[in-house]
C-alpha cells in the first residue's frame, strides 16, 4: 500500500519524487585518514595554549573544598574551561548550587552560537554524528573546524578534519586535568596555586584589550563584578558577564557614542 | 544539591546548548548582532572571574598580606602588556605573590 502523502499521478506523467536514500558513510577512516591526521596537526598550536589552563583547573579541583573526582568530571561533562573554573571556584566558595549552574550556563551561552554556525555544515548528517560532534564542540575545535569547512568542498573530508582536531583536543584536555588533579593534591599550600587561575585569565584578557569593544566588555564586566561582590549566591559574576557583553555590543554598534565619521567605522585600534 | 549534581546539571545544560542549533539547522538563522556578541562572552567572563577571585584573596587577608595578591595581579597585567605573551602573567605574577607573601608575613 502506498503512503497517503504520495500524490495521484496519471500514467506516463513525469513526477519528481524524492526517494529517501540511505546516507552515505559519513567518514571512512581508511579513506579520510589523512584528513583526520591533518585535523590533529591543526589542533597542535591550540594544545600548547590550553594545556596549562587544563593543568590549572586540575590543580584547583584538587585544592578546592569539593571531591577531586567531581572537579575532574567538569572536564568530560562541562568541557569548557571558563565554565569549569567558575563551577569549581563557586562550589569551593560555598555558592548556592543554582547560582553555580546558572553562571556556568551563562558563560557557555556562546556554545549556542557555535552550534548555529556548525549546523550549516552538518545538515543531512546522521544523528550519531551530530551527537558526537556537538559534544566535542568548544572554542578550539570550532575554530579549527570552521576554517577547514570553509576551504573544503567535500564535507566528509571536513568532518574527518574536525573529528581529528576535536578528539585530540578532548583527550589532551581530560588528561591534563587529571595530571593537575593528581599532582595538585600533593603540592604545599604555601604555593597558593589557586591564584594561577586569575593570573592565567589576566594573561588571556590583556592581549585582547586592543579592540575597543572587547576592552569595554572587559572593563565593565570587571567593574560590575567587583561592585556586585556582596550580591548573594555569587550572582555578581553572572551579572558582570552580562553587563560586560552588553557594554561591548554597545561599543561595537556605536550606541552611546557621538556619530563617527564615515571612515571611522572599525572598532579596531591600531596594532602595536 | 551537592557538588556532583551541580556538575552533572551544568554539563547537561552545556550539552543542550551545543545541540540546540545543530538539531534545528534548517529552520533557524541567527541575527548578525548575536554573532558579534559571541566573541565578547569569553573576555567578559574571564574578567568577571579574575577580579572576583583576586578580590576574594584580598578581602580574605589582613592588611599587609592583602597587598600580595593585588600587587601580583598588577605585575601580571604589566608583564603581559610589556611582553605580549599570555604566559608572562603567570611567570611574573606567581613569584611576585610568593615574595610579597613571604615578606609581609615575616
Amino acid at each position: 500500500m502506498f503512503p497517503p502523502s504520495l500524490p495521484a499521478v496519471a500514467p506516463g506523467e513525469l513526477v519528481n519524487v524524492k526517494v529517501p536514500m540511505k546516507e552515505p558513510t559519513i567518514i571512512s577512516f581508511m579513506t579520510h585518514r589523512r584528513d583526520f591526521v591533518a585535523g590533529m596537526r591543526a589542533m597542535a598550536p591550540w594544545l600548547i595554549g590550553v594545556a596549562p589552563f587544563g593543568l590549572v583547573i586540575g590543580v584547583s579541583a584538587a585544592q578546592a573544598d569539593i571531591p577531586t573526582l567531581a572537579g575532574w568530571l567538569t572536564g568530560p561533562l562541562i568541557y569548557a574551561g571558563s565554565a569549569q573554573v567558575a563551577t569549581i571556584q563557586m562550589l569551593d566558595a560555598g555558592a548556592a548550587p543554582y547560582a553555580v549552574i546558572v553562571t556556568a550556563l551563562v558563560i557557555n551561552l556562546r556554545l549556542v552560537l557555535y552550534s548555529g554556525a556548525m549546523a550549516t555544515y552538518w545538515r543531512g548528517t546522521p544523528m550519531w554524528w551530530r551527537l558526537l560532534g556537538g559534544y566535542l564542540l568548544i572554542d578550539p575545535s570550532f575554530a579549527v573546524g570552521v576554517e577547514r569547512y570553509g576551504q573544503e568542498s567535500d564535507r566528509r573530508r571536513g568532518h574527518a578534519h574536525y573529528l581529528g582536531a576535536a578528539v585530540v583536543l578532548w583527550v589532551t584536555w581530560i588528561a591534563v586535568i587529571a595530571v593537575g588533579a593528581t599532582a595538585g593534591a600533593q603540592l604545599p599550600q604555601w604555593l597558593r596555586l589557586e591564584f594561577l587561575i586569575p593570573l592565567f585569565l589576566i594573561g588571556e584578557i590583556v592581549p585582547k584589550l586592543r579592540q575597543v569593544a572587547t576592552r569595554r566588555a572587559v572593563l565593565v564586566a570587571a567593574a560590575v563584578a567587583v561592585a556586585c561582590l556582596s550580591v548573594p549566591m555569587h550572582l555578581g559574576i553572572a551579572i558582570g558577564i552580562v553587563a560586560g557583553i552588553a557594554a561591548g555590543v554597545a561599543a561595537a554598534t556605536g550606541i552611546g557614542r557621538p556619530a563617527a565619521s564615515p571612515d571611522a567605522v572599525s572598532t579596531e585600534e591600531g596594532h602595536r | 544539591m551537592n557538588a556532583w549534581t551541580v556538575v552533572l546539571a551544568a554539563g547537561f545544560g552545556s550539552y543542550l546548548f551545543r545541540m540546540s542549533m545543530i538539531g534545528a539547522a534548517d529552520r533557524i538563522r541567527l541575527p548578525p548582532r548575536l554573532d558579534d556578541s559571541a566573541a565578547l562572552v569569553a573576555p567578559a567572563a574571564f574578567a568577571a572571574l579574575a577580579v572576583t577571585s583576586i578580590a576574594g584573596s584580598v578581602l580574605g587577608s589582613s592588611m599587609p598580606q592583602a597587598l600580595a595578591p593585588l600587587a601580583a595581579a598588577v605585575v601580571a597585567v604589566l608583564a603581559v602588556m610589556r611582553t605580549g605573551s599570555s604566559y608572562a602573567a603567570v611567570l611574573a605574577g606567581m613569584p611576585t605573590l610568593w615574595i610579597l607573601t613571604l615578606h609581609t608575613s615575616a
